[in-house]
């Protein structure tokens, strides 16, 4: 903890990985005397938290006539005509006087404001203002440029250039990295990261029996070649796109977005590189030539709610939704908290409210209605048929021509008969097309007008009251649109995956970061600016952005180099004094071990039963729920006249798909995945809560998906085993990929034996919960024995090790 | 301070969990666990910013708009002006739903229904809540409530969010982040809703009503439902398992979870333990609490527990809430549909205040005769109230409302409030507030305050903002408190 005993270049990043990793020692950290403070690390948060509100960007709240987070501005007379920051100075710098006083309303803070400064801190800020008081721009906004690998001590662990920076960072404190996982852990760790799914016995087997030296690296190229791997990535964007199948407001009925959805699992299975997936989503329609493929991508913005509650004013609205597309755009690619500039300029980071209507002027110009949606999808959207449609569809335009020429031949014109016969054959055809059209999805996109709505600032961010008149433009404190783009979604798009860009490529890999560490190296991946964490590797973060767009902004490229880091394969075990020292794994000591996302808990039971449907794609299904939910909230008389107001349950296989394809009504959302912290989808969500509940344990062991899949478990387990200890080795095998031990698999046989006896005296009982889902069940299996290994089953679907990644 | 909050809430408790897992059997970890259930992480200690009045909230919620006019802001005044034009300097060009905005004609509209004054404080209560106006000498009836919304879904979203658009936390996930749980086998956040008798084209609900925001989502509300289903979802066993099989599972997976928690460090895993304890407490906590055949049959009559249903469950949901309150439960928040009288109020409002008017009252007085009412607030009202002109024609026996935010009626029993009081006033016609405004956010730093809370202080900082259920306003209305 002791930052003292390095000099040089190397205590940034340990003050960095201090603060990261736990805020309140930072402080304690940063004030020992050494290396000089730098803006950046030790100022700007004091400032940014407790002085900008009333002293930074926004012009309007300024007290005092004082700015404090722009220099020349900080050094000028304020109101008073005194100085608040003299450099060198500490004597006559008036801030100085101002936060050591005691005196009430004089001291700054003030109490008003709830913030206190530490002493720590006090002393931070006088040391500053002595060392001459040097401003940096924000780390942010300093484009990244590739940093030289750290030095590091034990030259053998790094596999790659991230794990450099990991090991310098566990070096500098005089820590190890954890071993690295034995081979189980790890093929189950990956394949779950990777593709949401857990590995068979076999995949587990065949990875124990190779030999290769990159085994391993095979391993991670079969699972990135997956077709389940895009839905993985896939889920992630779903949150940050705020995707739904309803519209969210008042009655919420439905829409159709899956066609986008789809977009999306196609995307990231063809490794489209990120600059064009951006773009595509951002301003597809505005492409030369655009595709349909293009235009369903440009429906990322389209992903908000909609409203068409009855009174409800029009412009109210679609201010409402040109917002959410402002605020969705610039926390998903920008990692900035813009939303704040909507009613006033930003109180911490360098965005006006005009920047704000500027860049609103990007997403205004939609021919788009401010109440819309009552009939499914609003204007504007296009009609996007699925490959099997649109192939049924050729074919019937070539009968359909066929036969439309031969009437027209003149001597099938002298045959009746066969006029006749040609006649009836393509009113069928015609009438065949129309049954295809009909079920032909449409999904909503972006589109420009032709004459561009006139954009306007809003005063308080009111929808009806309107400021000056703004055109399009990025934020003035950004680099501007590249030389010869347009000012408009597509110059802005291609803005956003400009080289000179300092924010999306960094934003982007920290979330590529989160989703397989379940940390961001910036830990508040929502929020690059003043306000949010500084990142725990600042070097690794500028290393891996400059990589990701050296490399073609190949995503799959940067999920390579993370899953075959050396760090990423670190053992998870480790001794309770080891976790104790760094709970959130800020600095890496150990192998992530998170509790699986909502949907792929669900994903895994139904695979380890053998249950699951692993068709990707396609429209939105209806598993078991339990009846009423949705009822109790929205039903009245007229409930018939909009789409998505009754629950009608899937049957068969729409029952099995994964997780990610269940319908989501924004306002009842499937509740045993809203109990795994599942968001409700209403706005962009970065980062989902992780929680621990007594509800997540009786939806694992009570809600009737968990129920069904323990029993064809236990038919599997049946089916595929002979002894009893063979079974249970079998049911740890498919959930955990090990074995058991000796000591659970006694614990284990207990149970069975036990329930064994039971079921074998009630028939009926083991009957009644056999009955449990609509999968048959295998009736030449024994009842209570089956019985009993769905209480086996369900035991081991409840395991810590089950549900969490390990 | 919030960073200390979170720092509590992420590394002291797991430590504490780390430390007694290595330290202490099952048994004393599951007890020390017990504030852990649901929501306490972040109310670890007693987080009261100073000494709070009342310990839990029951608020019976009257959603689509109780029409002020026709049930407590009586204005003898309106009968002259029954029938005559709302005059344009009354009006204000304020804006209007697009539901009326283009009526030619806006009528005023005397109530059909009698007002007589009640109580020790001779307040003015509408013949058609005939309980409630028995015990007005414990309310404190706001006449001056008022909100920017015009519409349900903003208006609904902004009272119990503080903000009209969604992804802001439920006033009850801010209670149990800034409070913890005090229960040892509830949640501290459960909802419970009934359907008005009284319109058959009821507001829809949102679960974001009850939601966490962006607060972590173990405080989002708990729904407890009525009728043949459980009562907590997935909250009984399946057909076929029975409590002993379900004992011998839990102690299954418990010992393999222990043998787990040997091998990793992690302090998740002795939580995860301890959580599948409370879930098999829940199990019989629950049908316990729901359990009604306990009460009297005096307490049953007194409530109005109506098995056929015509209540639409909510004297019911009324008699579990003060249960739910013996038990700890911090914030019990009741919904109740069907408030929109468009048009045909008259029938539509009579049907609801049968609904909900007598257990309304015995709810009061129930907790004050078992001495809860002290330390129990419990609030009753809507999103917005209702427009004192017709909406559609005005006949002689039938008229109906639009929306009306300007200002409308709400009151409170209870747990650090005055009884007996009418605060604000508004003009003769019930449309504008002529006296003591009261914003939805300063009734909402109003609650927070008898519970304890400084509105300004209970934050969660989210997207570099400190968040508030009051965002930047609110002022505590001091008239309000005992």
């Amino acid at each position: 903890m002791t930052s003292s005993r390095r000099a040089g270049r190397r205590p940034l990043s340990l003050v960095l990985l201090l603060a990261g990793t736990c805020g309140l020692l930072a402080q304690s950290a940063a004030v020992a005397k050494g290396p000089p403070v730098e803006y950046n690390r030790d100022i700007r948060p004091i400032l940014s938290n407790n002085c900008f509100k009333c002293h930074g960007p926004d012009a309007k709240e300024r007290q005092a006539g004082l700015r404090l987070d722009v220099r020349e501005e900080a050094l000028k007379p304020a109101e008073s005509g005194r100085r608040a920051i003299v450099p060198g100075k500490l004597s006559s710098s008036n801030l100085v006087r101002r936060i050591l006083s005691s005196r009430d309303p004089y001291r700054m803070p003030p109490p008003s404001s709830n913030k206190k400064l530490t002493a720590a801190q006090k002393e931070l800020l006088q040391r500053w203002i002595e060392e001459g008081a040097e401003y940096q721009p924000h780390w942010s906004l300093i484009p990244p440029r590739r940093p030289a690998l750290s030095k590091v001590a034990d030259a053998s662990w790094p596999r790659n250039g991230l794990d450099r920076f990991v090991l310098a960072g566990l070096e500098s404190r005089g820590w190890k990295p954890s071993p690295e996982a034995d081979r189980t852990t790890l093929i189950r760790r990956v394949t779950l990261d990777l593709t949401g799914l857990p590995p068979t016995p076999a995949e587990v087997n065949a990875f124990l029996a190779d030999t290769c030296p990159d085994a391993y690296e095979h391993l991670v190229d079969r699972l990135l070649a997956s077709p389940h791997h895009g839905e993985r990535m896939a889920l992630d964007w779903l949150d940050l796109a705020r995707y739904a199948d309803t519209h969210g407001f008042h009655l919420d009925s439905g829409r159709d977005m899956w066609r986008w959805r789809d977009w999306v699992i196609g995307a990231f299975n063809k490794n489209m590189p990120f600059d064009q997936f951006t773009i595509e989503q951002i301003a597809g329609d505005l492409l030369p030539g655009a595709t349909l493929s293009q235009k369903v991508a440009s429906g990322f913005n389209r992903n908000h709610m909609i409203n068409f509650e009855g009174g409800a004013i029009p412009q109210e609205y679609h201010n409402a939704y040109v917002v959410d597309r402002v605020n969705t755009t610039t926390t998903v690619w920008l990692g900035a908290t813009f939303a704040c500039a909507q009613c006033h300029d930003h109180k911490y980071d360098p965005f006006t409210q005009k920047d704000y209507y500027r860049f609103y002027a990007f997403f205004y110009n939609l021919p788009e209605n401010g109440l819309d949606g009552s009939k499914g999808n609003a204007a504007p959207f296009v009609k996007a048929p699925t490959l099997a449609q649109q192939q049924r569809l050729d074919t019937l335009a070539v009968a359909i021509t066929q036969a439309e020429q031969r009437l027209k031949d003149p001597v099938v014109q002298k045959d009746a008969a066969e006029v006749k016969r040609v006649t009836e054959a393509l009113a069928k055809l015609r009438q065949r097309r129309a049954e295809v059209d009909k079920q032909i999805p449409t999904t909503m996109v972006m589109q420009e007008m032709l004459q561009a709505r006139e954009t306007f600032l809003l005063l308080r961010g009111q929808y009806d009251k309107r400021g000056e008149k703004v055109t399009p433009a990025v934020p003035a404190s950004l680099p501007p649109l590249p030389s010869g783009a347009p000012a408009n979604r597509l110059g802005l798009a291609k803005w956003l995956v400009d080289r000179g860009n300092p924010l999306t490529a960094r934003v982007a890999v920290n979330r590529f970061w989160q989703s397989f560490f379940g940390v961001g190296l910036v830990k508040t991946s929502e929020d690059f600016g003043s306000q949010g964490e500084p990142p725990s590797h600042p070097e690794l973060l500028d290393w891996l952005a400059v990589e990701f767009v050296d490399s073609g902004w190949d995503v799959k490229h940067i999920v390579r180099l993370i899953m075959t880091s050396a760090t990423y394969r670190e053992a998870s075990a480790v001794a309770p004094e080891v976790y104790a020292r760094d709970p959130e794994n800020r600095l890496l000591g150990r192998g992530g071990r998170i509790r699986l996302p909502a949907e792929y808990l669900r994903d895994q039971a139904l695979a380890v039963s053998g249950l699951l449907e692993r068709e990707v794609g396609g429209a939105s299904v209806f598993p078991y729920q339990p009846p009423g939910l949705w009822r109790e909230l929205t039903e009245r008389g007229d409930s018939r006249n909009w789409s998505a107001q009754f629950y009608v349950q899937s049957h068969g296989r729409d029952l099995y798909r994964r997780g990610m394809y269940t319908f989501w009504k924004r306002t009842s959302p499937p509740p045993s995945l809203l109990t795994f912290d599942a968001p409700d989808r209403e706005s962009c969500t970065v980062r989902r809560s992780r929680t621990n509940t007594p509800l997540q344990a009786l939806v694992l062991m009570n809600d009737p998906t968990y129920v069904e899949a323990s029993r064809k478990l236990a038919e599997r387990l049946m089916k595929e085993a002979k002894t009893t200890d063979e079974r249970i080795v079998l049911a740890l095998r498919l959930t955990t990929a090990r074995k058991p031990s000796a000591e659970e698999l006694a614990v284990l046989r207990r149970v069975y034996e036990q329930q064994l006896a039971v079921y074998r005296k009630d028939h009926q009982a083991a009957l009644k919960l056999l009955g449990v889902g609509e999968s048959k069940r295998d009736e030449k299996l024994d009842a209570a024995e089956l019985a009993s290994w769905a209480v086996i089953a369900n035991v081991v679907l409840n395991l810590d090790e089950t549900v969490t990644t390990g | 301070m919030n960073l200390d909050r979170e720092y509590r809430l992420l590394f002291t408790r797991r430590q504490l969990f780390g430390r007694a897992a290595a330290g202490i059997g099952t048994v004393a970890l599951a007890s020390l666990l017990n504030d852990r259930l649901f929501a306490a992480g972040a109310g670890a200690a007693p987080a009261t910013h100073f000494a709070a009045k009342a310990k839990r909230v029951i608020y019976l919620f009257m959603s689509g708009g109780p029409s002020h006019i026709d049930l407590f802001d009586y204005k003898p005044k309106l009968k002259d002006y029954h029938g005559t034009e709302l005059p344009a300097s009354v009006r204000m060009g304020q804006r209007v739903t697009g539901m009326t905005a283009g009526q030619k004609s806006f009528p005023c509209v005397a109530p059909m229904f009698k007002f007589a004054q009640h109580g020790k404080c001779g307040a003015w209560v509408s013949e058609l809540l005939p309980n409630i106006a028995s015990v007005v000498d414990d309310l404190a009836i706001v006449k001056s409530l008022h909100t920017e919304a015009i519409n349900h879904d903003p208006a609904i979203t902004c009272i119990q969010t503080g903000h009209q658009l969604p992804g802001r936390p439920s006033l009850g996930a801010w209670l149990s982040y800034g409070l913890g749980n005090e229960s040892q086998s509830l949640p501290a956040f459960v909802v419970m809703i009934s359907q008005g008798s009284g319109n058959k084209t009821d507001q829809p609900l949102f679960s974001r009503l009850w939601g966490a925001g962006f607060l972590p989502s173990e405080h989002q509300g708990v729904r407890f439902r009525s009728g043949s289903g459980d009562p907590v979802l997935y909250l009984s066993n399946p057909p076929g398992l029975d409590d002993a099989t379900r004992r011998r599972m839990l102690d299954g997976v418990g010992q393999l979870n222990k043998l787990a928690s040997r091998s990793f460090g992690d302090p998740e895993i002795n939580t995860r333990i301890a959580q599948y304890e409370m879930a098999s407490r829940m199990q019989s906590s629950v049908p316990e609490l729901t359990d009604l055949s306990k009460e009297s049959k005096k307490t049953l009559e007194m409530y109005g527990v109506d098995e056929t249903g015509r209540d639409g469950g909510f004297a019911r949901n009324c008699l579990l809430a003060r249960r739910m309150a013996e038990r700890g439960v911090r914030f019990v928040q009741l919904f109740h549909r069907g408030w929109d009288q468009h048009s045909s109020l008259p029938g539509q409002i009579r049907g609801q205040c049968r609904d909900v008017d007598r257990a309304s009252a015995a709810l009061v007085r129930d907790l004050k005769q078992r001495g809860m009412l002290d330390d129990t607030l419990v609030i009753w009202g809507g999103e917005f109230g209702r427009t004192v002109y017709s909406q559609g024609a005005l006949t002689k026996t039938d008229y109906g409302r639009d929306h009306h935010g300007r200002c409308f009626t709400l009151w409170l029993a209870g747990g650090g409030i005055k009884g007996g009081i009418s605060y604000g006033e508004t003009d003769d016609y019930c449309y504008n507030i002529v006296k003591d405004p009261v914003h939805i956010h300063d009734f909402n730093a109003t609650l927070l305050h008898c519970l304890g809370l400084d509105h300004t202080k209970l934050t969660f900082k989210f997207q570099g903002r400190d968040f508030r259920l009051t965002d930047v306003h609110g002022n505590v209305v001091k008239e309000l408190l005992a």
